[in-house]
């Protein structure tokens, strides 16, 4: 097939201003895209209430698409579960006269170091829930790890927001709409979370690597202090996420690192959390130069 | 003759449908939307539907729509998909200008230069994505990029044979 003949319009003069015009507009909007690029990147907070506008306008599809998938996945599940069911209840009867067991020592523990803490007078203030919504979609198309939560301001969330599940941190906030919010996922590159390992305490940090799962970097060099199956915790340093919050699991050994894998898996999670950042006053000289990061 | 003159109207009288070039942009746009659809992925491997359906539409015809249509339209797709504002429309634009120099220098067009001109288009689109991110503190290794775009190539001949069919539509061919 020989090429066809393009734009060219033959010999009205009209027609040949039209597409020259055509062609200097797509010029100037290149250049322009440029320059909002560049915004982008040197200031990201800058587009806030665009973004904001537009997860509304697409708030609606996605949550009401999410119902559907929702019901019918909890119907495959749910038959599911019906299957083998003699041989699970056993397995849960025996879990749950292990967590039984293990339920009264933690309850005596916790006991004893609210005594402790009432000794040394120590105040500690656990932050309030703010919002509670499901995670409705994803930045499938990009390197970033985005996801979307269906609660925005009206519930009263706000940009730089952490947000956890009952099983782990999942992220934080990052542009807010009226009805919904995108939130930067652990496992993004651009995000890092001040962490500690719970079997020794040691102080870790947590970056993402862009594809679902978690770099751990011990903070002290010395001899690799992980082992697979170890559990990361947040520390509550910088001020932003609450401590003692499950993040991830080693999966295996890297180097001197570890690479984990989140405990919020955010395909898997039901609910998510907004919880006020941990301690503002803390966090107030890093917000405006943390928000500007992702 | 009488009645097969009356019965059959298939073959003459039938125009483009009210509002047809305005087709390309609206699929453009649906394209763009089907990245609010529930999916909560562990990895960024699907293929950005609105620039397939994007290249597709331009590859197929030269004149479809102004170049500098596509600015706004990069603008709904960073918008609604959560790029950083800028990226598409740049890159959307830049595509089409591309093209239309491109236009000027080929003497010859099947489909397989149709699908390599396709892939070189969705490398370059992968490869800024990865360019942007890694500016804005988050640089993943470029091999993280090959799924992707891997999946992107693959699947653009699927976005040809779609909007073939939606031209065919909106032209009243049959």
């Amino acid at each position: 097939m020989a090429a066809p003949s393009g734009p060219r319009p033959g010999w009205s003069r009209r027609a040949q201003y039209g597409l020259f015009f055509s062609f200097i507009a797509a010029i100037v909007s290149l250049a322009i895209g440029l320059v909002l690029l560049a915004f982008s990147i040197a200031a990201p907070g800058s587009f806030r209430d665009m973004k904001g506008l537009a997860l509304d306008a697409t708030a609606p599809i996605t949550q009401s698409l999410h119902a559907v998938s929702a019901t019918v996945e909890g119907l495959a599940s749910g038959a599911g579960n019906y299957w083998d069911a003699a041989r699970q209840n056993g397995e849960l009867r025996r879990q749950r006269d292990f967590m039984r067991e293990q339920l009264i020592a933690a309850r005596a523990i916790r006991e004893e170091n609210g005594q402790l803490k009432a000794a040394l007078q120590l105040r500690e203030e656990t932050p309030d829930s703010v919002a509670a919504g499901r995670l409705v979609g994803s930045s499938f198309q990009s390197p970033r790890r985005f996801a979307i939560l269906s609660a925005g301001t009206r519930d009263g969330v706000r940009i730089g927001m952490p947000i956890r599940s009952s099983s782990g941190l999942i992220g934080r906030v990052i542009d807010a709409g009226g009805l919904a919010s995108r939130i930067l996922l652990i496992s993004d590159r651009a995000s890092i979370v001040p962490a500690r390992l719970l079997r020794t305490g040691q102080a870790v940090i947590a970056q993402g690597r862009g594809d679902g799962s978690i770099d751990v970097k011990p903070l002290e060099v010395g001899r690799n202090p992980f082992r697979p199956g170890d559990l990361i915790i947040t520390s509550g340093t910088g001020g932003l996420y609450p401590p003692l919050v499950p993040v991830a699991r080693v999966s295996r050994l890297d180097g001197d690192n570890a690479i984990a894998l989140p405990l919020a898996a955010p395909g898997a999670v039901s609910f998510a959390i907004a919880q006020q950042p941990y301690e503002p006053e803390a966090m107030a000289p890093l917000t405006a130069k943390d928000q500007d990061l992702p | 003759m009488a009645r097969s003159a009356l019965a059959s109207k298939r073959k003459i009288g039938r125009g483009p449908i009210a509002g047809a070039a305005l087709v390309p942009a609206a699929s453009v746009v649906v394209a763009i939307l089907l990245s609010a659809l529930p999916i909560v992925a562990e990895t960024g491997w699907f293929p950005d539907f609105g620039f397939l359906i994007l290249i597709a539409w331009r590859l197929l015809r030269g004149d479809v729509w102004p170049s500098w249509w596509a600015a706004p339209l990069g603008l709904v797709n960073d918008l609604i998909a959560g790029f950083p504002v800028g990226l598409s429309v740049s890159v959307w634009t830049a595509s089409m200008l591309a093209l239309d120099l491109l236009d000027r220098r080929t003497i010859w067009r099947d489909y397989w230069i149709e699908w390599a001109l396709a892939s070189l288009l969705i490398l370059v689109e992968e490869t800024a994505q990865w360019q942007v991110s890694a500016w804005m503190a988050a640089p993943v290794p470029f091999s993280f990029m090959f799924p992707p775009l891997l999946i992107s190539i693959a699947a653009f001949p699927v976005a040809a044979w779609l909007v073939g069919r939606l031209d065919h539509w909106r032209l009243g061919r049959q």
